[in-house]
């Protein structure tokens, strides 16, 4: 059997190992339905890649329930990392944003407190505390840790191995593990202190790959609703000349390209920054958050019986879509931050600031 | 692994022009000044219930009724994306644009597509004069969304036309110029053929336009029967047998455009405005957020069909997905807004209070999914457009 492992022997079976053609045309063929291969894997864009086609490429992830991290890598560890100027090491990363995490500076003696109020040179810090459901963990090189140090916001690297790592996994089975940290020490080198706005940006690029990935497997939902609804027959015509099923698929196709469009919005304001960034981006993760639902069970009840099945691939995407949808903040986290600075007066001007 | 089934349906990114972003501050700035004047009230539906003809002739003066059409016609030689920019103001605004609606969303473009030289200098200035007013002539008694089955018809005369049958649902036929009527003219097998559209003087001998109230007690609506009713040649607009083309061409001007979603945006503008008079709750913030979310999203769907269109394109499966997520919103908005701040709707309340608001967008509201084409059909056209791109 074809499976993509990350170190754990959770089974990962790629896309378009599914073939419920042959299911249907012949009685015995349920062992080959899980049993044929194909490429799931999309090309991880370069480091400078612009905004606009790592979001194609994280959709595309999605879509294709790609067994890795690469939305985190892409899309938030490496600019993140880049924005803190620190390397950007090579293969798969991940991302944890710690505000609860215990942080001090290992040498606060060595290091006086300078005129403006930091401390000295030495950034070195100690670290104790549980990094909850960080994404892929174990199959990470290297995790990227925002966090909170006594005299402001700090971003620092820690390997996987210099944890206690619970495993853990999402709806998906997706590898969520916990990292605990006992007073672990990390390297001044691989620390750095940043702005607060740095901080919100994490939050913001992490939300914003998340919808992307929503916005994905939404779209694979559509691919493989309309293709089910065209092949299968019932009472001697596709189930797609129903009208009854007609308005439902509409319905899950409206929904797909409303979050779509959502997370297109996005792309120029991520790179702009400032409430712009922010409006987009609450509402992508909020629509994306808030859509998953109707469009899962829609392509749910479209498929019947076999699209609760392992036989059918259609559960990559509605597993995905129902974790997705509380990671990195649900629609209760980032509706109320949107709606928050909202007045009668500021309410259109707020909604036509881009374009 | 095959391409997203969803990627035929594109929607282009839109960077609106320099211009554009010029035109909103405009706008705003003749919208304040019409404040200040008293006829900009917020209300919801403005483009079917806001009748103000001296606010269609200011608006027109500075050049935003018609602006699409081209300088030598009187029109303002905008693109359209610059005509969104001026509606989706006006339509959030709550301005009273029903007047001239018809005229300047469908009539003129028509017009200036299948008139003859001779219509298009009659009309057109006169469009973007904010001098004459269209209804749309289409529906009857028994052809609503089987609109091919329209039983008017019109029959060869000496120098014309004569027309004979009853549109239903005629809005503003009392108060409007002229209606253009799809008529069938000749009996051809196929349903499609053998229909004409014409333009219909609405106070020419033999028109009798008879109310039809709505539910809420206003005339918005007509009966308009045609009983003998002498057209000159002149008057056919394209070509006789080519109606049904003309007709569906249009639709995704119908279609997509930000009256679609906006109908009720001034609604939540007032549930706003009651917010700001005490601490709101989370959940009251969280379901405005969600609200918001949609409406920005369904926002840039509709400014991608624009996008479309002027580029030339013919973007008909877009423009129904619009349709329908955008007047689904627009009922939703109404009911949630009731539920994030329970009022009681009061048709009687001081006009421009929330409960009288309430009442006047909750009574208008099923017809946001009715107007310009069911949704249970547009659901149909999605459904089969992507299928025939797979």
């Amino acid at each position: 059997m074809n499976t993509h492992t990350i170190d754990t022997g959770a089974p990962v079976v790629p896309a378009d190992a599914y073939d419920t053609a042959t299911f249907y045309a012949d009685a015995d063929s349920i062992a080959t339905v899980t049993n044929t291969t194909a490429s799931d894997t999309v090309a991880l864009p370069s480091p400078d890649a612009a905004t606009a086609e790592l979001l194609a490429a994280v959709k595309e992830a999605g879509r294709r329930a790609v067994p890795g991290p690469f939305a985190e890598t892409a899309l938030v560890a490496r600019p993140l990392l880049h924005r803190a100027h620190l390397p950007v090491p090579d293969g798969p990363l991940s991302y944890a944003i710690a505000p609860e995490l215990t942080v001090r500076y290992a040498h606060p003696a060595a290091s006086a407190v300078g005129s403006a109020g930091c401390s000295g040179e030495d950034n070195t810090l100690l670290v104790t505390g549980a990094l909850r459901r960080v994404p892929w963990a174990r199959a990470a090189t290297a995790v990227v840790v925002l966090a909170t140090a006594p005299f402001g916001p700090v971003l620092f690297t820690l390997t996987p191995d210099q944890a206690a790592l619970t495993p853990g996994a999402n709806l998906a089975g997706e590898p969520r593990d916990d990292l605990h940290l006992a007073a672990l020490e990390i390297p001044a080198s691989h620390v750095r202190r940043i702005s607060p706005e740095l901080l919100d940006e994490a939050r913001l690029r992490a939300a914003l790959a998340r919808s992307a990935l929503i916005a994905g497997a939404a779209e694979r939902c559509v691919d493989l609703t309309v293709a089910h609804t065209t092949a299968r027959t019932q009472f001697g015509r596709p189930l797609s000349r129903f009208q009854a099923v007609k308005q439902e698929e509409a319905r899950l196709i409206e929904e797909a390209a409303l979050v779509r469009a959502a997370v297109q919005a996005a792309a120029v304001p991520l790179d702009t920054g400032g409430t712009a960034a922010y409006f987009a981006i609450a509402a992508a993760k909020t629509q994306a958050s808030a859509s998953a639902a109707e469009i899962a069970r829609i392509a749910h009840q479209l498929h019947g019986a076999i699209g609760i099945t392992q036989l059918n691939p259609l559960h990559l995407a509605t597993t995905r879509l129902w974790s997705w949808r509380d990671e990195d903040g649900d629609e209760t986290y980032w509706a109320p931050r949107l709606a928050r600075p909202l007045t009668a007066t500021t309410l259109w001007p707020t909604l036509t600031t881009t374009p | 692994m095959s391409p997203s089934t969803l990627s035929p349906i594109a929607f282009p990114d839109v960077a609106l022009p320099e211009s554009a972003r010029r035109l909103r501050t405009e706008v705003r700035a003749f919208l304040d000044e019409e404040h200040a004047r008293g006829t900009v009230l917020g209300r919801p539906d403005s483009w079917l219930a806001g009748w103000d003809p001296d606010f269609s002739r200011r608006l027109a003066e500075r050049g935003w009724v018609g602006m699409a059409l081209p300088t030598e016609y009187g029109g303002a030689g905008r693109g359209f994306l610059e005509r969104y920019v001026v509606i989706e103001e006006l339509l959030a605004a709550g301005a009273p644009v029903s007047a001239h609606w018809v005229s300047d969303r469908q009539a003129g473009p028509s017009i200036l597509q299948h008139g003859t030289e001779e219509q298009r200098r009659f009309f057109l200035p006169r469009i973007a004069a904010g001098q004459c007013f269209f209804s749309i002539g289409m529906s009857e008694k028994n052809s609503g969304s089987d609109l091919a089955s329209v039983a008017t018809r019109a029959e060869r005369t000496a120098d014309g036309w004569r027309l004979t049958g009853t549109k239903m649902w005629t809005g503003g036929a009392h108060v409007n110029d002229y209606a253009i009527v799809l008529a069938r003219t000749d009996e051809a097998e196929d349903k499609h053929a053998g229909l004409s559209q014409f333009v219909v003087d609405l106070r020419a001998p033999g028109v009798r336009i008879e109310p039809i109230h709505l539910m809420s007690g206003e005339h918005r609506f007509n009966a308009v029967h045609l009983e003998g009713v002498d057209v000159p040649d002149g008057m056919l607009l394209g070509r006789p047998g080519d109606g049904w083309k003309q007709v569906t061409g249009e639709l995704a001007f119908e279609r997509s455009g930000p009256e679609r979603y906006l109908s009720t945006f001034p609604l939540l503008a007032s549930l706003l405005r009651e917010l700001e008079q005490r601490p709101a709750t989370a959940e009251q913030l969280t379901q405005v957020g969600i609200l918001t979310a949609r409406l920005h999203s369904i926002r840039r769907l509709s400014l991608g069909v624009a996008a479309a269109l002027d580029a030339g394109a013919s973007p008909d499966i877009q423009a129904a997905l619009v349709k329908d997520l955008g007047t689904r919103l627009e009922g939703t908005l109404t009911d949630t807004v009731r539920s994030i701040l329970p009022t009681p709707a009061d048709p009687h309340a001081t006009p421009g209070t929330h409960p009288e608001l309430l009442a006047f967008a909750q009574l208008h509201s099923p017809g946001y999914t009715l107007r310009g084409g069911t949704n249970e059909i547009l659901r149909g056209i999605i459904t089969r457009g992507l299928e025939q791109h797979r």
